[in-house]
């Protein structure tokens, strides 16, 4: 945490002699002129003296009990609050806010006590005649310079909350930030018997002495680095406050700076950064281990709150912190680092989850308590993901199971595939692949894709998807927040994760030799794992259980960071069971597999699965001839395609030879999935493919297949002239429920039936048993999703708005987060879009809200047809007046602003999902007459 | 309205009903005479107090500016309600000349408003008196700021509202009186030789410049509209008094658009000189010193208040107006563009 200038700068300050930093009492926190500093209520700070080790010491400490008992609330509970380095207790200032708010609101609150550590905030300054400096096993006691070291911080603690009379017979919980999270959760091992649960934001339990000091770090421990940037300037302080994402408000940085503005304030930093285990012989480490070991063996309820974005403590302090603590419940802010108390929610989630924990007693009990939501019955018998692919090698052993037009039509049959499967699986147990180890796969789709997930599914690995659809950066972000044990990839795939460190031990999907192998550092090969054990079946190793974890798949991101997605075998099992049913699939049934989730699925849904030659992260590169012949390989019956991918067949087709055409006249069914599509699209489709039905099914990650509609009843539909694209009517096995809008666009919390509001614009929640089984690492979003208590059933909010009609079909209008809150009331983009996408002149539509929250005004941005000119009125991305007029007409709200885009900004994965939020600020900035580039 | 109908002495009532009186100020202008028209149409007994001859059908008029004490005194005695819309608008002159009519006009009419007992006024005022150059993005109506407004109409109309506002709590030994401020903003149409027949003349002359990409988004509204919305003002005072309230079609379009609609409207062609924002705030600068050097009787071309109102946004949220006036408009802005169109060709002008 310094830069090398400041080495320069140290060996000059240590050329000055080293003055002793003088003792000084706690005092109370005030800013400049006595100012109370933002968000910190002076009524919380106390200051409190009490007998510790070596006597008499005083400590600032935030504790909101005595509001919370002058108000006559109910403390629910204490928690124990420590912050670390170089912060103080204002650090929990939120919390505190957040946990009197409460009482406020509902008469019970929790009490939060926060002390300032001694010689940190505003607590006693200590004595100290030298500068600090790790001190080793063996050192005398004078060698610590009066610096506290990590077992007497223990104590401290113990002292201070015994002076606080924290009331025990309630819950105690403990909740800590970097060295404070140790302390904390040391202090907790140590009161087991009466610590209820422990929360920690990022932290390390443990650093293995074999392991170097994060780097971040390490220069800091530079002997000579360490006192000049920690107590001589305001080096490590200024390094620490930066790492808050989107930088401090000016007066909270100056608040966290306040109590250490003086050299002579500054001892305990230096004293912290000593106190750092870098070596084995530290003399801290004893009291360490212990701590760490004991953190082990203690199964209480927990709650880790991470910021991945943190220099110091990285992925691997979090991964052993859950490997102490496997009872976890883990939620990462993707966007948040080090100091993610100021940039997320942490406040808001733990009191939610203590909420979940500790429920009060004067809050209104759940109709069903959420561990007793079930979902509905699945639409057809649920079989382990691999039982179909053996029954298939068994009833069809010689027809093909995969065919792999981007490796020239390479196919294997039922029972290739099964021995191929049952190959891979034996070698990856012989390697030590494990029931529950995750493997991310880096494998573009084809049948080495096909092999390699089917075989971690028998052996029990969990297969983790981060397609390359998430970009560089999303997949680096995937792959570290998904913790895999084995990466499996080709060569590209395996350089990259080699480059940007993801975890996981290396496997190639071919042998390499020599030095590829060795600079990719790969433990195996997929091609050799299995050459090796042809022939043989992994017998040995049991078929996982029905809630086993099978998948995690990624989300596109299109409104924030991907999250991971988790499915259990018996929820895959089940989509497989709903698929096979809603695809009438039957032995001859052959699927083009031109939207990625679904190629995977063939095996297990029995059909011939075809790749076609297109690339994964551009599927408007499936052309019509690739589609042809795929059909031809394949003798296809079902074409599955993303929007874009159908577009670009529709503009390829004028390519395709007779004998093409009668390729594609096999095709029985067109699924369209991944986004809404123009019912004019699907004509075009129709055209193309005159002997199938063309469905547009309605899904997401979390739950691939919800509802589902044919062509002629989205025109049936259309005419009703409702808002929004319809997608039909719930599949079998799928409840559907509403949350309806207010006027700021919230859902409402309390779910209706869809038939007690038709019509009434909401937040669509869906019920199934093939949902997802929860969001991975996630735990406040997973809660979120399925928080709500309705008629018995585990719900899953969609983050969709649309409406129900009086003929139960479903509408979508957009996702949540784009709703445009309109005087006239909220409406969701696809209400202007659908219409606006309708005019000749338009490939695609994005409607956005400009304007403060239930005032905005409504701004259309089109897309233009390529070689449609003259839309534009001059050098300027405002609409000519006569084309927005036409706009203007087919819109059935009012538009303030037409605006001309050449290209849309769209998510990578489906190349369809617009991204409006991006858009929403480049409109609100032009619409402002400010300066704005094109997004 | 039946003439000999009971009308409630409207101090008794929620509502000012026709049958009322009402003193219109500043009549000779579109907004004012089309006002104290439609009220005198609806059954209220109308006075108008401005220099020149107003034409309002069937209203008492008296003549006089608001520096002649002896004929606002005469115009304000005995009514019940004061719409005080008289103003020096404009972009250029000396400031004085804004003083005397839009701060020393207002104590005037409030003065002889307290001396004869009349206890309501809604006082016209503008959105200009409460923001700076900053671009506005669907936002209410903050108090006015003097200090801050740009240019001497916004300053001085900002000293008249705070005025009213301040004898709205004073008044009557402190009993204070029911005081309604309401901004109209960019108010258009047949008859407004203010902002549309402008625009359409300089279009026709090749004059009129877009600046920049012309996209701010920027609030007007329909004559037709802002009558009926201050006729609901007068009505609804009782209940509303005390509100300041941004008045605008709730439709706010790229400047522009609106522009080009504009020229459209009166048949001159579409504008098509464009010029950066900042050149024409420079440009708008050193035009206002030149022009306040001679003597015109015509505005100047381009000043700086000119190219700030054209070249960032101004749209307010129109919920509390709308709720409060109980009124929403009737006229879209396409609509009043087609009217627009067709009174030029009927009548050879705007």
């Amino acid at each position: 945490m310094t830069s090398p200038r400041l080495a320069d700068r140290a060996q000059s300050l240590l050329r000055r002699r080293t003055r002793p930093l003088e003792p000084e009492p706690a005092r109370l926190p005030a800013g400049e002129a006595g100012r109370a500093f933002p968000g910190l209520d002076p009524q919380w700070s106390r200051l409190v003296t009490t007998e510790v080790a070596d006597g008499p010491r005083s400590f600032h400490v935030l504790d909101n009990g005595p509001i919370l008992t002058a108000r006559g609330h109910t403390v629910r509970g204490t928690i124990v609050a420590v912050h670390g380095n170089p912060t103080w207790s204002y650090l929990w200032r939120r919390v505190i806010g957040a946990a009197t708010e409460q009482a406020a609101r509902t008469g019970a609150g929790w009490r939060v006590v926060a002390p300032d550590q001694l010689d940190m905030g505003y607590s006693e300054r200590l004595a100290h005649d030298a500068p600090p400096r790790p001190v080793r096993h063996g050192d005398g006691a004078e060698a610590t310079g009066g610096y506290r070291r990590f077992a007497q911080r223990v104590e401290d603690l113990d002292a201070v909350v015994e002076a606080l009379d924290v009331d025990r017979g309630s819950p105690l919980i403990t909740l800590g930030h970097d060295w404070g999270g140790l302390v904390s959760l040391a202090w907790a091992v140590r009161h087991a018997d009466s610590v209820d649960a422990v929360t920690t934001l990022n932290t390390a339990a443990h650093h293995r002495s074999e392991d170097p000091v994060p780097a971040a770090l390490r220069a800091a421990l530079v002997p000579g680095v360490l006192e000049a940037s920690t107590v001589e300037t305001t080096g490590f302080l200024d390094v620490t406050l930066s790492l808050v994402e989107g930088g401090l408000d000016p007066e909270v940085r100056a608040a966290y700076r306040a109590p250490y503005l003086t050299r002579s304030r500054r001892g305990g930093i230096g004293g912290f950064v000593a106190d750092v285990p870098a070596s084995a012989d530290h003399a801290s480490r004893p009291a360490l281990d212990e701590l760490a070991a004991g953190l082990a063996e203690w199964d209480v309820p927990s709650l880790i709150m991470w910021g991945p974005k943190d220099p110091v403590f990285r992925e691997r302090y979090l991964s052993d912190l859950q490997d102490r603590l496997p009872q976890a419940d883990l939620h990462r802010f993707e966007t948040s680092g080090h100091m993610l108390a100021e940039d997320s929610d942490v406040a808001g989630v733990l009191l939610t989850w203590l909420d979940e924990r500790f429920p009060g007693s004067d809050g209104p009990a759940p109709a069903t308590e959420p561990a007793e939501r079930r979902s509905p019955e699945p639409a057809g018998e649920v079989l382990g993901m691999h039982d179909q692919l053996e029954r298939m090698s068994v009833e069809n052993p010689d027809d093909p199971a995969v065919v792999d037009m981007t490796a020239d039509g390479a196919s294997l049959t039922w029972s290739q595939l099964a021995e191929e499967v049952d190959a891979l699986a034996s070698g990856l147990a012989d390697l030590g692949v494990s029931p529950g180890d995750r493997v991310s796969l880096l494998v573009p789709p084809g049948n080495d894709l096909t092999v390699i997930l089917y075989a971690c599914l028998r052996v029990g690995a969990v297969a983790v998807v981060a397609d390359a659809g998430l970009g560089l950066r999303g997949m680096t972000r995937a792959a570290r927040s998904a913790r895999p044990d084995w990466v499996i990839g080709a060569a590209p795939g395996l350089g990259v994760a080699r480059t940007m460190r993801w975890p996981g031990s290396r496997i190639s999907v071919r042998t390499m030799e020599g030095p590829a192998g060795r600079l990719l550092d790969t433990v195996a090969s997929v091609e050799s794992l299995r050459d090796d054990h042809r022939g043989r079946r992994p017998d040995w190793v049991p078929t996982p259980r029905p809630r086993d974890q099978a998948a995690v798949l990624f989300t596109s991101g299109s409104t924030g960071p991907a999250k991971g997605v988790v499915y259990t075998h018996e929820r895959l099992g089940a989509l497989v069971a709903l698929l096979r049913r809603q695809l009438s699939v039957e032995p001859g049934s052959s699927l083009i597999a031109g939207f990625a989730p679904f190629a995977l699925l063939g095996p297990a849904i029995g059909a011939t699965s075809v790749t076609p030659d297109m690339s994964v992260t551009r599927p408007a590169t499936l052309s019509a001839a690739a589609v042809a012949d795929a059909a031809r390989a394949g003798r296809a019956t079902m074409l599955f395609g993303s929007p874009a991918a159908l577009r670009n067949i529709a503009a390829t087709a004028d390519e395709l030879d007779p004998a093409e055409e009668e390729h594609l006249r096999g095709v029985r069914l067109v699924l369209s999935a991944g986004a809404p599509v123009h019912p004019d699209l699907l004509d075009t489709v129709h055209g193309i493919f005159p002997d199938a039905e063309i469905h547009t099914p309605y899904g997401m990650t979390e739950g691939l297949l919800q509802a589902d509609i044919e062509r002629a009843e989205v025109h049936e539909a259309m005419a009703t002239g409702q808002p929004g694209v319809c997608v039909g009517r719930p599949v079998a096995g799928v409840r559907f429920a509403l949350a309806p809008l207010d006027a700021q666009g919230v859902p409402t919390e309390r779910l209706v039936d869809p038939e007690e509001a038709p019509g009434t614009l909401s937040e669509l929640v869906v019920s199934a048993a093939h949902l997802k089984a929860g969001y991975d690492r996630l735990w406040s979003t997973d809660r979120d999703s399925r928080r709500d208590d309705h008629r018995d059933l585990l719900w899953h909010r969609t983050n969709d708005v649309g409406h129900v009609d009086d003929q139960g079909r479903i509408w979508i209008q957009g996702r949540l987060q784009h709703v445009i809150t309109t005087p006239q009331g909220p409406i969701g983009p696809g209400v202007v879009e659908t219409p606006v996408d309708g005019l000749a002149e338009v490939v695609r539509s994005a409607a956005v809200g400009v304007g403060p929250g239930g005032a905005q005004a409504v701004v259309v941005v089109v897309e233009p047809e390529s070689g449609v000119g003259g839309l534009r009125a001059g050098r300027t991305p405002v609409a000519d007046p006569e084309f927005a007029a036409r706009v203007r007409g087919a819109s059935p709200v009012p538009v303030a602003a037409v605006l001309i885009l050449d290209e849309l900004p769209t998510d990578i994965r489906h190349n369809s999902k617009i991204e409006r939020s991006r858009l929403a600020v480049w409109a609100d900035a032009v619409l402002a007459g400010r300066r704005a580039r094109t997004p | 309205m039946n003439g000999t109908e009971t009308v409630p002495h409207p101090d008794d009532s929620d509502e000012v009903l026709p049958g009322a009186r009402v003193l219109v100020t500043g009549a000779s202008g579109l907004l004012g005479r089309s006002v104290a028209q439609r009220l005198v149409d609806l059954g209220y007994e109308v006075t108008t107090l401005q220099r020149s001859a107003s034409g309002v059908e069937g209203a008492r008029e008296v003549r006089g500016s608001l520096n002649d004490a002896d004929a606002v005194a005469e115009a304000v005695s005995g009514q019940d309600v004061v719409v005080h819309m008289a103003a020096k608008v404009s972009v250029s002159g000396p400031r004085e000349d804004y003083v005397r009519v839009n701060i020393d006009g207002t104590r005037a009419i409030f003065d002889a408003a307290e001396a004869a007992g009349v206890r309501r006024v809604l006082h016209v005022s503008s959105p200009s008196t409460a923001h700076s150059g900053s671009s506005l993005v669907g936002v209410g109506a903050g108090p006015a700021d003097p200090e801050n407004a740009e240019g001497n109409y916004a300053q001085t109309k900002a000293a008249a509202e705070l005025l009213a506002e301040e004898r709205g709590r004073t008044a009557f030994g402190g009993a204070g009186m029911d005081v309604l401020i309401i901004r109209p903003h960019l108010v258009w149409g047949p008859g407004d030789t203010q902002l549309t027949a402008r625009i359409v003349d300089r279009s026709r002359s090749g004059r009129m410049p877009i600046l920049g990409t012309g996209a701010p988004l920027v609030d007007t509204i329909y004559i037709d509209n802002a009558v009926d919305a201050f006729v609901a003002g007068v009505r609804r005072l009782p209940q509303i008094a005390g509100r300041r309230l941004v008045l605008t079609n709730g439709e706010p379009r790229p400047i522009g658009e609106l522009i080009s609609g504009f020229a459209e409207a009166g048949g001159a062609p579409r504008p098509r000189l464009r010029i950066p924002p900042a050149v024409a705030k420079v440009l708008g600068l050193v035009v206002e010193k030149l022009w306040a050097l001679g003597e015109h009787d015509d505005e100047p071309p381009m000043t700086k208040f000119l190219a700030e109102q054209l070249s960032t946004a101004h749209w307010f949220d129109q919920r509390e107006t709308r709720e409060a006036l109980d009124w929403e408009p009737e006229i879209s802005i396409d609509e009043g563009m087609a009217l627009l169109a067709a009174h030029v060709r009927a009548t050879g002008s705007v």
